[in-house]
């Protein structure tokens, strides 16, 4: 067998996807970069769930993941439709742009 | 749920071969009716389990109800609201549809797939629903919004599962506990799994701090959808908390004990500050259903069979009064979102029936007697009092009274004279019989349940006993 990875490494690994996902989310302003940071997030969270399944040799955590991916390309269609349309009325992909409401 | 499923799928391909607006309604009407009608055959076999990832229990019937009969009042209240914004309107009753599936999922569900799954099935729907009327910026903005903040709340749910999976090995609520007394688990990991979780789902709740999102997205989505967002959605997340904490046992619970005080009694105070500065109604509502769910949140943290009752009580309650003041606010739309607080001015002497079912909601809101909301706020006041929270129910009552300001002010607005000189500034707003009819029906609940609250609360009581 195989030397294996302690699963600390993979979570640690995981954390700093998500972290640096999270940095993305709130520092990018192009609404595109920011649905790829969300994609990042979402990815870091499918590798601490295989990870996880690996520590108890179970293929719970490689379902999940399966779940995730389907989950983010769903998210993803209605996110790029949305970005269309705000393509198309503020003429920008600026998230700032889309603040007209404040209060 | 079998049933709305199918009656989605059914419904998809009706609206493939016949696009009318008036079948695609009654179709959807009657799948919620049928899945309805489903419950008292299943609660004859309740409480079972169905395969690891959903249970079918009194607990789990008792919300499914709760959600069907408020997506059944948000589908009737938007067709007249949809019939003015013109454009392609079927796939609204599906997205309708697809999201009270995914709310029904959330209350069943013992498993953290099922959990994400439903959480995810609803807010993608959502999604849609929000950013509907097409040429609406206003909506974009929103849709996007809402987008990015629930994707990345989503992120922060699995993340904190993921961890929780680690350490226990198991997915289950049921069998957490008993993965936690077994061995030693690092703790420091398995807190962090919870923080997190109790992050993305306080995103979807809209409690202080993650609040932000709440105001733009009521504000810009189509007055129907923020309905459904305000009751359907935080309705089926707070009651999976419930049974989540309720799974996890104590020792879990105790150690959030002050992170969820802090957040209910922020809740509270920001949502009825805010509130007051606000001028657009829908923003008012919004500010006041972060209280709201400080409110109920104090309930959940009083705990036991008397904390599970007033939750749901007060839900129910929270459910009909919201529905008829988002109803009213849909009612009164036409191009244009009837929002404005000055759009309500004189509203009694033009619309006397509107207004006063405007003001029976707000007054339910507000926890004047003879409603729903004194009887809802009255079980969680005695929650919170036998479970010796005094600070807890002492803020709570001096926000009620801080709420009091804000939902006279907009009361009082509709018995001003009308401004002179103009026009009403909305239009003849025409009132579809239907949409009409679910009003009344749903102000009559409100009134009942708050002068007659005794075969609720007995529903509710044989309901949380089932609980574990």
């Amino acid at each position: 067998m195989m030397a294996s990875i302690p699963m600390e490494y993979g979570l640690l690994l995981a954390g700093t996807l998500f972290a640096l996902g999270l940095i993305g989310v709130l520092v990018r302003r192009n609404i595109v970069f920011i649905l790829m940071s969300l994609e990042i997030m979402l990815n870091a969270t499918g590798l601490a769930f295989v990870t996880a399944g690996a520590r108890w040799a179970q293929a719970d955590g490689q379902v999940m993941y399966l779940f995730i991916l389907s989950m983010a390309a769903a998210e993803v269609a209605v996110g790029l439709a949305l970005v269309l349309k705000l393509r198309s009325q503020f003429k920008t992909l600026d998230a700032d742009a889309a603040s007209r409401m404040h209060g | 749920m079998i049933a709305i499923a199918a009656v989605s799928v059914a419904l998809m391909l009706v609206i493939a071969f016949h696009r009318g607006a008036r079948v695609v309604l009654v179709c959807a009407l009657i799948g919620i009716a049928l899945a309805f009608a489903m419950l008292p055959v299943a609660a004859s076999r309740a409480p079972r389990q169905i395969t690891p990832l959903l249970i079918l229990d009194q607990y789990a019937l008792f919300y499914l109800g709760l959600l069907f009969i408020a997506s059944f009042a948000v589908a009737l209240l938007a067709q007249g609201y949809l019939g003015k914004l013109g454009g392609q309107l079927e796939e609204f009753y599906l997205m309708l549809l697809l999201a009270t599936a995914g709310g029904a999922a959330l209350v069943m569900s013992a498993h953290f797939a099922s959990f994400f799954l439903g959480l995810e099935i609803l807010s993608v729907s959502l999604y849609v629903l929000i950013a509907y009327p097409r040429r609406s910026a206003r909506g974009v903005e929103a849709g996007i919004k809402y987008l990015i903040l629930a994707a990345a709340s989503a992120a922060f749910l699995l993340f904190g599962m993921a961890l929780i999976y680690a350490e226990l090995g198991t997915m289950e609520f049921g069998r957490m506990a008993s993965g936690m007394a077994g061995r030693d688990v690092r703790w420091e990991l398995l807190l962090t799994g919870q923080a997190m979780i109790l992050v993305g789902v306080g995103f979807k709740l809209a409690v202080a701090p993650f609040h932000v999102w709440a105001p733009d997205v009521y504000e810009g989505a189509p007055a129907p959808v923020t309905a459904f967002i305000a009751t359907v959605s935080k309705g089926a997340i707070f009651a999976l908390l419930v049974r989540y904490f309720a799974n996890l046992g104590d020792e879990v619970f105790q150690q959030f004990f002050p992170e969820i005080a802090a957040i209910a009694i922020a809740s509270m105070f920001v949502g009825n500050l805010l509130a007051i500065a606000q001028i657009n109604v829908k923003r008012i509502l919004a500010y006041s259903s972060i209280a709201h769910m400080g409110y109920l949140l104090v309930a959940f943290l009083a705990g036991g069979s008397l904390g599970a009752t007033a939750v749901a009580f007060y839900l129910v309650a929270y459910f009909v009064t919201n529905l008829v003041a988002f109803g009213v606010v849909t009612v009164l739309s036409s191009r244009r979102e009837a929002d404005e607080l000055e759009d309500y001015r004189g509203l009694f002497w033009r619309r006397p029936w509107l207004a006063t079912t405007f003001l029976a909601a707000l007054l339910s809101l507000g926890g004047i007697p003879l409603t729903a909301g004194f009887m809802g706020k009255f079980y969680i006041l005695m929650a919170g009092v036998r479970s010796a929270l005094w600070f807890l129910a002492i803020i709570l009552s001096v926000n009620t009274m801080i709420s009091f300001y804000y939902y006279l002010r907009v009361a009082f607005m509709m018995f001003r004279d009308a401004p002179e000189g103009e026009a009403a500034p909305v239009a003849a707003p025409s009132l579809s019989f239907v949409g009409g009819a679910a009003l009344a029906v749903l102000t009559l609940l409100l009134v009942w349940i708050g002068v007659y609250p005794g075969p609720l609360v007995q529903t509710i009581r044989s309901m949380v006993a089932g609980l574990r």
